[in-house]
């Protein structure tokens, strides 16, 4: 299964405006962890919040549901999420965590479960593990070439960023322009190349905006904690849902990039072998 | 005269040694004699040449049962060097570690003599107890210090970060709950060792007390004109056990001397018995004297204050002590920084301390009582060792260059 192993696929956004005012599509992330927060179901929530340098994220422990708005919004380079796990379950004092986290970090989370060398007593703290939807991910460096080099901008006048219809867009004050993704071809991360999780199949749920309309998002309901959360917050109304196989491009599209990038990774794998080179075990 | 009794290794402790003793016909002890066999540590040689910040790192493990102690005499021993003013809450910090772990360590203890003073009928009731307070107190060092054996949050110029509020009232609230336990434990093992019906006398030695401080440990109070040391061939009469004995012998005022928890209760808490009775009832007594301790730092930490000092790492040469009131007793460790580089470190670790009191300390009674004697003291020999076994037939053991590791 291209998609990996999942009880349901929904189209699905917050109803609340002020996640949608702040969010990158449907708000499914932020309004989730603030549910479970809200429902002790979490004590606290490892996100992507905000640093010094513009548009380069920084781990942080969200421990109220301000605290996740404040993070709220893709960030197209990495936030190394699952290095602050620690500090969460220690000095933070969280019991019952969450994480926010690209389809490698969630690898890495589930390893860390399965053989807790090291993370004594902290790999068990994690309670809910939401997977973003990532082809690639960039360093910041590269996304200040796309937004210098590429658009003759630059990252401070950014105000959002996206990856949509084959570009990688920046709004800013004046406008929004995109690089065609063809483009940022070999900007991307080294590992990227040899990934082949599209959708963080081994996340509790994962969730991103291709297969949904514009301001929706498609969910992945994967495991039993994740398929409650997710009922109960649409129970309160803070989630409106649409069967995916009502909305386009829908789930098609999904599964197209899904094993587009599985495909491709296979095949750098294999390129790399010829070469010599390590390459990690694909489960 | 009778074959000196042997006991290699004395068991039901860290680490291996061997207790020497010569006795009359009726068995009863005339000479005791208490000798490391454990090998070279080494780890002060091993920081010599690296950053200041790879003592605490490396010389914490010294020991997996007390690394605390070591890492934060490591870091004190650094700070003092540097010159470094740890702030109030990052010292606050480290006390919390120290109070939560020297309680861990005696309830460590309390299971290892479970056997010599526990009932059958009894024995779930106090391992129970035992597993309940550790894992209460470890939770205290795992949240502040990052990890409750070998902690990675403790840092040069105070600790890597300040506790969340959340983590402050989760601390709080269970070592309140601890209280009862703690208090019903203390009584359970107090009484336990009472009625074992050792001989009151036993294990009483009339040796000067080495100890620094009742809680924390105060880097001031080592005197360099006080403290010598001498190698184990100069102090055992037998060359022979001179000759395999691992570590070399501390002085204070040119004299051998007792620390521990024992000690410690002399010296700061009015507490005046001697012997293997006294030193178990003032170690369950001392866990009460830290519990109250913790429970007051916890208190005092304010969440939102700074925990780490901004220093700089170059130094000048300056010898830096570091002392820290561990669970066995009086931990000294010192650095020599200069260039950013550690120019010179050594620890004197408690049971090197305790070692030659150990084996007189068996003496007047039937030998059959030494181990008793022994496990009083809760000696932990990983630690304590200075010297190599170059030869494992002949037991040799490299001397004079090594000793001063």
């Amino acid at each position: 299964m291209v998609l990996g192993t999942y009880k349901e696929a929904i189209a699905a956004r917050s109803t609340e405006k002020k996640i949608q005012d702040v969010s990158q599509d449907g708000g499914i992330v932020s309004s989730l962890f603030i549910h479970a927060l809200e429902e002790k179901i979490i004590e606290g929530a490892v996100v992507a919040g905000n640093s010094d340098e513009k548009w380069k994220p920084e781990p942080v422990v969200a421990m109220t549901p301000e605290e996740i708005i404040e993070a709220a919004g893709t960030k197209y380079t990495m936030s190394p999420n699952v290095f602050a796990i620690k500090e969460a379950a220690r000095q933070c004092g969280v019991e019952k965590l969450g994480t926010v986290a690209t389809p490698c970090q969630v690898l890495g989370i589930r390893k860390m479960q399965t053989y807790p060398f090291s993370t004594r007593f902290i790999s068990d703290k994690l309670k809910l593990v939401l997977g973003i939807f990532c082809m690639e991910n960039f360093p910041i460096a590269s996304l200040d070439t796309f937004a210098d080099a590429k658009l003759d901008s630059s990252l401070g006048k950014t105000n959002k960023m996206d990856i949509g219809k084959g570009k990688f867009w920046i709004e800013t004050d004046d406008g929004t322009k995109g690089v065609p993704l063809k483009e940022t071809h070999g900007y991307e991360q080294a590992g990227c190349n040899i990934c082949t999780d599209y959708v963080a199949e081994y996340a509790d749920i994962s969730t991103g905006s291709v297969g949904a309309p514009d301001g929706w998002s498609a969910v992945l309901l994967r495991t039993d904690d994740g398929d409650s959360l997710f009922k109960s917050a649409v129970d309160e109304g803070l989630i409106e849902t649409k069967p995916i196989t009502e909305v386009k491009p829908g789930l098609e599209l999904l599964e197209k990039l899904a094993k587009g990038k599985k495909d491709k990774a296979k095949e750098e794998i294999n390129n790399r072998v010829s070469l010599g080179l390590a390459v990690p075990n694909i489960y | 005269m009778n074959n000196p009794i042997v006991i290699s290794p004395t068991s039901r402790q860290e680490g291996h040694a061997e207790l020497v003793m010569e006795v009359d016909d009726e068995g009863i002890v005339t000479k005791g004699k208490y000798l490391s066999i454990t090998p070279v540590r080494g780890l002060e040689k091993m920081v010599v040449g690296k950053s200041p910040e790879t003592a605490p790192v490396l010389c914490q493990r010294i020991c997996g049962v007390c690394p605390i102690p070591h890492t934060l005499a490591a870091a004190e021993a650094v700070d003092s060097s540097l010159g470094i003013d740890v702030p109030k809450n990052g010292r606050l910090l480290r006390e919390a570690t120290l109070a939560a772990h020297n309680i861990n360590s005696a309830a460590i203890h309390q299971f290892l003599i479970a056997e010599d003073f526990v009932p059958e009928n009894l024995f779930a009731t106090a391992v129970d107890s035992v597993s309940k307070i550790r894992k209460t107190v470890q939770y205290v060092v795992d949240m502040v210090a990052g990890e409750g054996i070998h902690p990675s949050d403790v840092r040069i110029g105070g600790m890597a970060r300040n506790i969340s509020p959340l983590a402050k009232d989760k601390l709080t609230e269970r070592i309140n709950n601890l209280e009862p336990v703690l208090e019903e434990h203390v009584e359970l093992i107090k009484n336990l060792v009472l009625e074992k019906g050792l001989p009151k006398d036993l294990g009483v030695v009339d040796v000067p007390i080495l100890a620094s401080d009742k809680h924390y440990g105060k880097n001031d109070w080592f005197d360099f004109d006080k403290f010598s040391e001498v190698l184990p061939e100069e102090w055992y009469d037998d060359p022979a056990i001179g000759k395999k004995a691992c570590s070399v012998i501390p002085l204070w005022d040119g004299k051998n001397g007792e620390t521990g928890p024992r000690a410690r209760m002399d010296e700061f808490s009015g507490f005046k018995d001697k012997g293997v009775i006294a030193q178990h009832v003032a170690r369950a007594d001392e866990m009460i004297v830290n519990y109250n301790w913790l429970v007051d730092i916890l208190d005092q930490i304010d969440t939102s204050a700074e925990v780490c000092a901004d220093y700089n790492p170059t130094g000048t040469d300056k010898l830096g002590v570091g002392v820290i009131e561990g669970p066995r007793g009086t931990d000294v460790h010192m650095a020599q920084i200069k260039n950013g580089q550690i120019q010179y470190y050594s620890a004197i670790v408690p049971t090197t301390w305790n070692i030659p009191t150990m084996g007189p300390a068996t003496e007047g009674f039937s030998h059959e009582l030494g181990p008793h004697v022994i496990r009083a003291y809760d000696p932990c020999l990983s630690c304590a060792t200075h010297v190599m076994v170059v030869d494992d037939d002949d037991k040799s053991v490299v001397k004079n260059e090594m000793v001063k590791i």
